[in-house]
């Protein structure tokens, strides 16, 4: 029997069209149960196959390539499990775009604070690549919004862990570890998010000092510099929204317009101290890089198409002196930059934790620091 | 040599206590178990720290990390002989940054101690358990501890944003950092919570909170819980999240009212304690709307606390309520389980009915806006059968809990006593998963072993062998 048969033997149907702009693989499975994700795996495992898992895409460009036998696209896990708007938790499968739970949440006035231009990115991807949104500043990192998985492990278990519940500590947080994993452990195949209500109205105010304007604005929901400019984000009552503006000195624009994501080949993230992001965007703007900066935060996501690869080094090193990191979020093999950069101290105890979900090292192998 | 010889030779003699009759204060927390310790060491640095779980494994002996024994849950208290790192004296505040509003601790500073610490910044840490004043930020880290105040401002897990700890095997690492995001696995958010079990944290770096310019503290009463729910679950429906929502119940109401003189409204069968903080605008309008779904739910008072000192007062009750209960009896234990939201009443009145159904007398204060719960049994363990008794309720008052979609605990942790019930939430093949995490980090069982997971976790038998017959998977 072929590979192919018995992936059709585990899980009926699953096997698909190669995925447009996935690398080439054996096999594309898209799976329509966490029961069929979990066989696949499990066989995977058996066989000792390297397993991709593809989402939307739009965050495929960070960690090391992944070289795949089986794609495991994530298109068939694609409900709104359950929502409970009252409990303010939302049970959702990986394949949901965020832009597609975002437009549902709003029908109770209610967001689970994702990245807010999310383009095709899903549910899953945001999770997996523990991405956040702009927001992040007022709400915190999106790995604040997990609950509980069920994760389909790298050799064919079906883990539920957490609860769907806004406070737990019954067990350990494997829901906020897998934030953020990168595939490394398996796929998700259901995940609970807590909640948040949508505030009454949402405004913007221009400004010129970004560290002034944060420190002057009472917990606003972000702070974005780009080389347009500052603006500062708010939301509460139109009476909140005025007290703000006075505090921050600056006019009142209605609504909120969020920076369209940064093009080009090569984009990468300075990770600087929540306090220094300023430190950051002079970092960045040195080299004359389009950027946009989330001050408080402490990310400076740039393009740095033609900047020369000693620089980029340079600014790794000052990064890293300064207590931060630069990985990179996309750039073509041929950049020479180690998407990371050095490895944390903890790399051996990251592998056996990887182990822990992935005994045979079959699941997005070698797509975190240290080649775990 | 012996172990205390050893950790003698690291820390000097008066930092090593061995004499059984000390060991006393150490071997139980404030919950209900005892435990055996073998020694306590009081270190004051990491490195003293890995020195003594070096020392510890030498002698084959497993370690358990202690705060300051605040706990309920029996999470410091040895299971088998061990040796007690106690962290107390790691209590220094390292490294302030205003700007970026974080701060590098020792794991035994007290909760309430770094809050005031940086008062002066305008800042505070948020996580604000009862015991606030006696525990420790390593202990809060433990048991991802609570509090009031994480309705709107989320767990410890939330506000720790590096940690250095001691491994297992002695090593020191440092997870995560004041910039976002550390690449590679979130090892720290799993840490955070884990109860002393995937290492022994010795400094944390912790995320401050701006002071908020305007508070409110509404003081609601309710002649049902009925009523006292319905005003919990709409005030979340109209879209206000209010920094706190805390619920108490009559028999709590006089027991507290005793204790603290606050002016509480002793008649009342529930009052709800809610706060709303922000600009002055958003506290006026979020207070008048509460004010308005309280009477619309049929609230038979609503006070606003009218200065700092009526808001303190109101505090104080709330959070010297388990000191009050020592008027009612010698013992009492204290549930921590956490159940959807909306599940609020049913669950309640079904934890009556067991109090009633075992002739208890139960005391109920709690996050009523997370839906974390902590009924109060109130006893005395010198009467015969009355622990057992106790305990039994206890099984059952979880049980319900678990029933409706809820879990063992909200904030306590897992620890010893809830460890055995974790069956009831979790599948074999769960704790299994747990149980390997745990062993990634704890290869030989040397950290807090018996704590969290039931024995036998680790031996769910799933082999990669069996392949599923077509249309069954």
């Amino acid at each position: 029997m072929t590979i192919g048969q018995l992936v059709t033997r585990v899980a009926r149907d699953a096997l698909s069209d190669p995925i447009a702009g996935a690398p080439p693989a054996e096999f594309t499975v898209t799976p329509t149960t966490g029961e069929d994700a979990a066989a696949v795996l499990g066989l995977a495992a058996e066989h000792e196959m390297s397993v991709l898992f593809w989402g939307g895409g739009t965050h495929q460009g960070m960690g090391h390539p992944v070289d795949p036998d089986i794609i495991i696209s994530t298109a068939g896990l694609n409900e709104i499990v359950d929502w409970q708007p009252e409990d303010l938790t939302v049970v959702v499968q990986p394949g949901v775009l965020v832009s597609e739970l975002a437009a549902r949440l709003e029908q109770h006035r209610q967001t689970a604070v994702l990245p807010e231009v999310p383009g095709a990115a899903t549910i899953g991807g945001v999770i997996a690549a523990g991405v956040s949104g702009w927001r992040r500043l007022r709400y915190g990192p999106t790995k604040d919004r997990v609950l509980e998985t069920r994760l389909a492990t790298g050799d064919g278990r079906l883990v539920r862990s957490g609860g769907r519940l806004v406070k737990n500590v019954t067990g350990y947080d494997i829901p906020r570890l897998v934030t953020g994993s990168f595939g490394s452990f398996g796929l998700i195949t259901e995940v609970c998010l807590k909640l948040w209500p949508t505030p009454a109205e949402k405004a913007m105010v221009e400004v010129a000092d970004p560290v002034a304007a944060l420190r002057a604005a009472y917990r606003p929901l972000a702070v974005v510099e780009t080389n347009a400019g500052t603006t500062v984000y708010l939301a509460g009552t139109s009476q909140e929204l005025e007290e703000q503006a006075q505090r921050i000195g600056g006019d009142l624009l209605p609504g909120h317009r969020w920076p369209e994501p940064l093009a080009g080949p090569v984009r990468l993230v300075l990770r600087m101290p929540r306090g220094e992001t300023a430190r950051g965007v002079s970092m960045v703007t040195e080299h004359g890089a389009p950027y946009q900066a989330a001050h408080g935060v402490g990310e400076v996501q740039f393009v740095a198409d033609g900047i020369e690869l000693a620089d980029l080094e340079r600014l790794r090193e000052a990064a890293d002196a300064a207590g931060g990191s630069m990985v990179v979020a996309d750039a073509p093999p041929t950049l020479g930059l180690d998407p990371w950069g050095t490895p944390p101290g903890s790399v051996p105890l990251q592998r056996r934790v990887k182990a822990a979900f992935d005994p045979r090292g079959i699941a997005n192998p070698g797509i975190l620091p240290g080649g775990i | 040599m012996s172990l205390v010889d050893d950790l003698r030779a690291i820390l000097g003699p008066d930092r090593v206590r061995s004499h059984p009759l000390e060991m006393r204060v150490f071997d139980k927390d404030a919950g209900v178990s005892r435990g055996e310790v073998l020694a306590a060491v009081l270190p004051e640095t990491t490195s003293e720290v890995a020195a003594c779980v070096r020392a510890a494994r030498a002698h084959g002996v497993p370690v358990v990390a202690r705060g300051a024994g605040t706990g309920l849950a029996g999470g410091a208290v040895p299971v088998e002989p061990a040796l007690l790192v106690v962290l107390t004296r790691i209590n220094q505040v390292f490294n302030v940054d205003a700007g970026g509003r974080t701060a590098w601790i020792g794991a035994g500073v007290l909760n309430l101690d770094l809050s005031r610490h940086v008062a002066r910044l305008g800042l505070h840490y948020a996580p604000d358990p009862s015991s606030q004043a006696a525990c420790t930020i390593g202990g809060n880290v433990g048991t991802n501890a609570g509090g009031p105040h994480c309705l709107a401002e989320g767990t410890t897990v939330t506000h720790i944003l590096g940690l250095e700890m001691v491994t297992a095997d002695g090593d020191v690492v440092t997870l995560g950092g004041a910039a976002p995001d550390t690449p590679g696995l979130d090892l720290l958010s799993v840490v955070v919570g884990s109860e002393g079990t995937l290492g022994v944290v010795t400094r944390v770096l912790v995320k401050l909170t701006e002071n908020p310019p305007s508070v409110r503290t509404i003081l609601i009463t309710f002649d049902s819980i009925q009523a006292a729910a319905a005003t919990v679950s709409n005030t979340i429906a109209a879209g206000i999240v209010p920094a706190a929502l805390e619920m108490m119940d009559q028999p709590m109401i006089i027991a507290v009212e005793n204790f603290v003189h606050g002016n509480l409204p002793v008649d009342a069968a529930v009052i709800l304690l809610a706060e709303v903080v922000g600009l002055e605008a958003g506290v006026v309008a979020e207070t008048a709307m509460i004010e308005q779904i309280a009477t619309a739910a049929g609230a038979t008072s609503v006070r606003v606390a009218a200065d700092e000192g009526e808001r303190a007062l109101l505090w104080k009750a709330r959070k010297n309520a388990f000191g009050a209960v020592a008027q009612a009896a010698p013992d009492y234990y204290l549930h921590d389980t956490v159940v959807p939201r909306t599940r609020l009443v049913e669950v309640m009145t079904r934890i009556y009915e067991i109090g009633e159904q075992f002739d208890l007398e139960m005391l109920n204060v709690f996050h009523a806006g997370d839906g974390n719960l902590h009924p109060l049994v109130a006893y005395d363990a010198r009467e015969p059968g009355m622990f057992a008794k106790v305990r039994q309720a206890a099984e059952e008052m979880v049980k319900v809990s678990v029933e409706v979609g809820g879990s063992l605990t909200g904030e306590h942790g897992v620890g010893l006593e809830k460890r055995d019930l974790m069956g009831l939430v979790f599948d074999p093949i769960d704790l299994d998963a747990q149980a390997r995490l745990r062993e990634a980090f704890d290869p030989d069982g040397a950290l807090n072993p018996g704590k969290v997971l039931p024995l036998g976790s680790r031996c769910y038998d799933y082999g990669l062998t069996a392949l599923p017959e077509a249309g069954q998977a």
